[in-house]
């Protein structure tokens, strides 16, 4: 399977708020402005179904999303439903809208991703965010998703002899990549140096390693082929989608240095749309931590295994070149609303195919999201292609 | 404070304090955590082993960030070590996080965790450097 499906599926329509820490906001607030720019940015429509992504709303004691964003945007009434894959729930939400309408079920469904992290201090969202590891098995030993990441990293410099410095080159590109957009949430400027002086989190992760913790919305409306063409004059289709699945522990992977489920979703997905990596013009990686970015770099098909964080060093993947990679700032600048980032980062490449992406633009017909959940555990691959 | 039951911890004991795994009779993949099927090959002729008590560390973190319920045992220092071809994950003690090192030769002892949510102190595995 990957190969053949009923319907062509584009999307017609994002919605998106500014990532950050929003006190005065609430989840439904945030959830609804996405959802509402969306529908806006294609017409007066009302979608038959929405598919809403999220991790951690238990932890500020709200469950049953779908039927609150419906209701208070003004859709009682549709049909819908929360998916979770921890920070990969925004890509799997959006792998269940595109089987909505490509079987012929629906015809217009609304992606919601929506996730309300400042409400909360940091060691219970901390603690939160370890329940996307093995909660029977890494847990009692008091490890976070940082430290898990950390060993990740370690094992990656030490098996390939990656230099610090090397893998500090991620997050100075992403900051000066996510400096000129408008949504993200660290929009600021910095050097190897700062990078390399701030605190340590789970070393050798440090601060600026890791992205921030963040609130946000994100939206997507999803429309099959006919009605598409109907409601929007630049539609961009969805040529492919992937998921995989590895160990939720990180102790059983048959490699430590690779995520096996990014390079299974993204030949899922490029199987499916007939496209490889050599096509791919943008791409929004997830880089909840700096080591994150480089794996995916190599799982993706951006860079031979182990040469990721040499390449990137050399100059590799910046405006100009193809791939160009994060050019929203990525996790990291951006910033990581979790359950909402795989639609962010959706809404991002169908903005750079439209041409409206309101940061670093980069001219493209074909763009690539992948969105990552646990410690690459569950991972979603989507493939934008320009409307033809 | 550990943010789990007791009742769980008993559950996991033979797994957590005996270090038990899983070996694939078919093609030998050892798997810790234990699974019910074998991941490499799905073979569900597996059966439970007991894991080697020392071994080297594969890499390792001292995490200065914890989550809630660890403030008090924060930095800690975290390994994964190989235990005769299999990994697992466990916490180091008696040594500082700056004497640890990839190759590190490190033996399983019994070590106190943080108090669980009903109170009780449940014993787990960390490793030690081999003296
Ligand atoms: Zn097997």
């Amino acid at each position: 399977m990957w190969e053949t499906f009923l319907r062509k599926v584009y999307v017609v329509g994002i919605g998106l708020t500014n990532v950050g820490r929003f006190y005065e906001r609430s989840l439904r607030d945030l959830a609804s402005e996405a959802l509402i720019k969306a529908l806006d940015d294609v017409g007066n429509i009302t979608p038959e179904g929405m598919v809403v992504s999220n991790m951690l709303s238990s932890l500020i004691e709200q469950e049953n999303l779908a039927s609150l964003i419906a209701d208070y945007s003004g859709l009682r009434g549709i049909s819908g439903f929360k998916v979770e894959a921890a920070c990969g729930s925004g890509g799997a939400a959006i792998l269940a809208a595109y089987s909505l309408v490509s079987s012929g079920l629906m015809d217009i469904v609304a992606v919601v991703g929506v996730e309300k992290l400042s409400e909360r201090p940091t060691p219970e969202v901390t603690r939160g965010l370890a329940y996307a590891a093995d909660a029977d098995y890494e847990i009692p030993y008091g490890v976070t998703f940082s430290g898990l990441n950390a060993l990740v990293m370690r094992y990656y410099m030490s098996k390939y002899g990656v230099k610090r410095e090397e893998i500090a080159v991620w997050p100075v590109l992403m900051h000066e990549n996510g400096y000129k957009n408008p949504y993200a949430q660290l929009r600021m400027r910095i050097t190897i140096d700062d990078v390399l002086k701030s605190p340590v989190i789970a070393d050798p992760i440090r601060l600026y390693d890791s992205c921030p913790l963040s609130d946000g919305a994100a939206a997507l409306i999803l429309a099959s082929e006919d009605i598409a063409r109907k409601l929007n004059d630049t539609p961009v289709l969805i040529a492919g989608v992937g998921n995989a699945l590895d160990s939720t522990d990180i102790t059983s992977r048959f490699e430590l240095d690779t995520f096996l489920a990014s390079r299974l979703s993204a030949e899922r997905a490029y199987r499916m749309s007939k496209l490889g990596p050599k096509d791919v013009d943008v791409a929004e990686l997830h880089d909840a931590y700096s080591i994150n970015g480089i794996l995916t770099l190599e799982d993706v098909g951006f860079a031979p295994k182990g040469q990721g964080a040499k390449l990137l060093s050399e100059g590799r993947f910046r405006p100009g070149d193809k791939p160009v990679i994060n050019p929203s700032g990525g996790l990291k600048s951006r910033g990581h609303p979790v359950g909402a980032t795989g639609v962010y980062q959706v809404c991002e490449v169908v903005m750079q195919i439209r041409g409206d992406f309101p940061g670093i633009k980069v001219p493209c017909d074909v763009g690539l999201t992948q969105n990552i959940g646990g410690v690459g555990s569950n991972i979603s691959t989507v493939i934008l292609k320009r409307g033809d | 404070m550990i943010n789990t039951s007791f009742q769980r911890l008993w559950r996991l004991k033979d797994a957590l304090l005996g270090l038990i795994g899983t070996r694939c009779l078919d093609c030998g993949f050892t798997a810790y955590p234990p699974k019910k099927s074998c991941p490499k090959c799905r073979s569900r002729n597996t059966k439970t082993v007991e894991l080697g008590r020392v071994g080297k560390v594969v890499s390792y973190t001292v995490i200065n960030v914890p989550m809630s319920g660890f403030e008090k045992m924060t930095p800690i220092t975290i390994a994964l070590v190989d235990v005769g071809g299999c990994i697992i994950l466990t916490q180091l003690t008696g040594v500082r996080p700056e004497e640890v090192y990839v190759g590190m030769e490190v033996e399983a002892t019994i070590r106190r965790s943080a108090e669980t949510i009903d109170g009780y102190i449940p014993y787990i595995i960390k490793f030690k450097p081999v003296q």
